[in-house]
């Protein structure tokens, strides 16, 4: 079994995220073996891997997208059970952020926005649409609050899926490969995005290919493969000196 | 090859061809000789036509419509039709109301099957498979043949049987159920109702917008709807006080009736060069831009002088073509507010008493007419053709409708509701407000064509010999030798009827259509 230590009682800080020997099978195919974390509040994770390596399925499994099969995960003291009523206050607490950003084709980004906030939150309309234009001025873009998302750039439209989750006040934000379906020059105003909300003090979970996003921002990065967790260290232990031999391999094929 | 361009080549670029190389003039000519060539044929058709028809001493006429129609109509609202055309509306109406209670049925029937193939239930999911697959495989026309059979197999009808006496009559001459039937005071009550639903609309709106300021659900529709049904009851009582709309109606017709053929002809004279005028301008407006009007291309300008000519054409046919059009179009308008008018008040010659309910009640019944038990007047019954028909177009375009409906939800990608449910809605949430407004778009196209596709295949009813548009129009025709005509009324028949739905299915089309770049 892999575990990653209590980094909650080492920072000083409570445990937000903790993940404890999660199994995930689809059919005859272990996705995730026994897979133990312990993220602490405001703490920026990075979980990288090779393609395969299970870690979408995991962070996917942490809002209930996926079932786990075994194990036990709990966000914020809050189990995961079959309990919708868990489901629904773990799914208010944690927004995530898609490759495919999933903006709703058919509303404006406004509407987006306050979806949610207006529907699951009952909040007013003018104060979910004021809120919602904070958060457009907070990821750059507050001109297209009236268009739709197929008028939007793809760096466009994967900010208005940040401010769309933020609408809902997380207090984890989990991003799924959130720059791979996006074109090179719009890479970093997302990562911009992530940088700042980083910088606020958000428990943020990061999928991603981008190893200097890993090395500037993450606390810790996590590394997986075949469903496992391999390695667990800072970005400085990480890059400079990994003790495994998978890690190593894969640095090497990438960097 | 030189990068400067030598004096002589400039010579050849810029030297005028011969007009049958210049291809603004090519153009020009072929769009010219295209007209020319379609006005040709259409005159040269028409005057072939007639010159035929005249030989065979065949009259194309529309006589049959005013004469007597000489049979009867086995099926649908008047059993012994006055004239030709009073049968042809007979047979219209039949095959109206096969279309319309058929895309209905059709509809909720296809959209509980689509559903019930995408879900979770082993046996709702089996049991819907096994419709679809068995239905949509087996030619319509052999289903008709197939419940006409299994209709004609049930007992003879007799006096005091049911299954349920007097409310459900299942027999060999069909099915009788209740029905509600418009009553004398309805139209009263309708414009009340008209005038009901402005102010549910209001209240709709009230309730939405108290939804959006203090964000907890308001219950909109329910109240708009109780709103609506409360001034429906209230209207049952106080709907005669509309009775004074008789007057103006009246009014207006004899208007209407004192206006000279002259003056209809000029007004649309009038309106067909307006149309055109309208037609040039949109078309320019929509040709210009900041920087100034954008070239025009040769096909630009000959949209804009086709729109003239075809107004031309127009002028011409209502001028002195068919000037009789004017007349009729001036008579019928006269006729259909005198018929208005004669729904809100008291006419000695029916003795509709307009003060009554807007509804009545009626229940089956079995009399007993000469020798036999049969059907009474009352109550609603379906024929054994007309029901065969309506299950086998009911059950066959469902089918398709089912699939339909399940590509549609299939189609909205998985994503969507992912990230509806990672925002916290619920799954009836995320279901109404984020994937059926997306299915709904793109199933709505492949649904407007079922419906067409319906509409047509009633025609089948023949098969059976169920009297719709079709038989009756074959009777006249093979009575009176009028085929020209009869094929003419059948076309626009059924153009009016596709080209209704269509309409329909478009404005919600393009209503639910997403934006893109």
């Amino acid at each position: 079994m892999s575990t990653i230590g209590a980094a909650g009682v080492e920072l000083g800080r409570p445990d937000m995220i903790v993940s404890d020997g999660v199994d995930k099978w689809y059919g005859d195919f272990q996705a995730l073996k026994g897979v133990s974390a312990t993220i602490a509040e405001r703490e920026v994770v990075v979980v990288l891997g090779p393609s395969g390596s299970g870690k979408s399925t995991w962070i996917r499994c942490i809002n209930r997208l996926e079932v786990h099969q075994g194990g036990s995960i709990s966000v914020d003291g809050i189990e995961l059970t079959n309990d919708t009523r868990n489901i629904d206050k773990i799914r208010s607490e944690v927004g995530m952020v898609f490759q495919q950003f999933n903006l709703f084709p058919h509303l404006t980004v406004m509407d987006n926005i306050t979806l949610a906030p207006r529907w699951v939150r009952k909040q007013p309309k003018a104060d979910a649409e004021n809120r919602a234009m904070e958060l457009l001025e907070r990821v750059g873009i507050p001109e297209q609050a009236a268009k739709f998302p197929g008028q939007l750039s793809g760096g466009q439209q994967q900010r208005v899926a940040i401010a769309r989750s933020l609408a809902m006040e997380p207090r984890v934000m989990l991003f799924d490969e959130p720059t791979s379906a996006l074109d090179p020059e719009m890479i970093s105003e997302v990562l911009d995005v992530m940088k700042d909300l980083a910088r606020g003090g958000m428990t943020m979970m990061v999928v991603t290919h981008e190893m200097g996003f890993a090395r500037e921002v993450a606390d810790r990065i996590v590394f997986m493969e075949s469903g496992e967790i391999v390695e667990v260290g800072t970005p400085e232990h990480f890059f400079t000196n990994p003790t495994e031999d998978r890690t190593k391999l894969f640095l090497s094929q990438i960097l | 090859m030189t990068m400067t361009e030598t004096p002589s080549s400039r010579i050849e670029v810029s030297a005028k061809p011969p007009f049958y190389r210049d291809v603004t003039i090519v153009k020009w000519l072929v769009q010219l000789a295209v007209l020319a060539a379609v006005i040709f044929v259409a005159w040269f058709l028409a005057n072939e036509a007639g010159d035929n028809i005249r030989a065979r001493g065949l009259t194309s006429g529309f006589e049959f419509l005013s004469q007597p129609a000489g049979f009867q109509v086995s099926d649908g609202i008047d059993d012994n039709p006055a004239t030709g055309g009073r049968a042809l509306w007979v047979g219209m109406v039949t095959t109206l109301r096969l279309a319309i209670a058929g895309i209905l049925s059709a509809t909720v029937l296809g959209i509980i099957v689509g559903l019930g193939r995408l879900s979770n239930n082993w046996v709702v999911n089996k049991v819907a498979t096994v419709f679809v697959e068995t239905l949509r495989n087996i030619p319509l026309l052999v289903q008709i043949f197939l419940y006409f059979t299994i209709l004609s197999g049930l007992s003879r009808v007799a006096l005091d049987t049911g299954p349920i006496n007097g409310w459900l009559h299942v027999s060999n001459k069909g099915v009788a159920i209740p029905r509600i039937k418009i009553a004398d005071g309805f139209y009263q009550w309708l414009v009340l109702m008209v005038i009901g639903a402005f102010i549910a609309r209001f209240v709709f709106k009230n309730r939405v917008a108290e939804q959006e300021r203090t964000g907890n659900d308001s219950f909109a529709l329910p109240i708009a709807a109780a709103v609506l049904a409360a001034i429906g009851v209230i209207a049952w009582f106080i709907h005669p006080i509309i009775g004074f709309l008789e007057a103006p109606l009246w009014a207006i017709s004899d208007v209407l009736d004192g206006i000279p053929q002259i003056a209809v002809q000029l007004g649309l004279v009038a309106l067909f060069f307006l149309a055109a005028a309208r037609f040039v301008k949109n078309f320019r407006d929509s040709r210009r831009t900041p920087a100034g009007m954008a070239a025009l291309t040769d096909d630009d300008w000959f949209r804009q002088i086709f729109a003239f000519v075809a107004a031309a054409m127009a002028s011409v046919f209502v001028l002195i073509i068919w000037p009789g059009l004017s007349d009729w179009i001036v008579n019928s308008s006269s006729d259909l507010f005198g018929v208005l008018a004669d729904k809100f008040g008291t006419n000695p010659e029916t003795g509709a008493d307009r003060s009554g309910a807007p509804f009545a009640g009626e229940r089956p019944d079995i009399v007993q007419r000469g020798n036999f038990p049969n059907y009474g007047d009352s109550g609603l019954q379906m024929s054994q053709a007309w029901a065969a028909i309506f299950f086998a177009v009911t059950f066959y375009t469902a089918a398709f409708i089912a699939e339909i409906i399940r590509g549609g939800i299939l189609a909205v990608a998985k994503g969507q509701s992912e990230a509806a449910a990672a925002l916290g809605l619920s799954r009836m949430q995320a279901l109404r407000k984020v994937i059926l407004p997306q299915a709904f778009r793109i199933v709505l196209p492949p649904i407007g064509n079922q419906y067409l596709n319906l509409t047509k295949n009633t025609s089948l009813a023949v098969a059976v010999g169920l009297a719709d548009v079709v038989q009756v129009g074959g009777t006249i025709n093979s009575q009176s030798g009028k085929a020209l005509s009869v094929f003419v009324i059948w076309m626009a028949f059924y153009l009016a009827c596709s080209l209704t739905i269509s309409v329909i299915v478009n404005f919600f089309n393009v209503r639910m259509k997403i934006v893109e770049r």
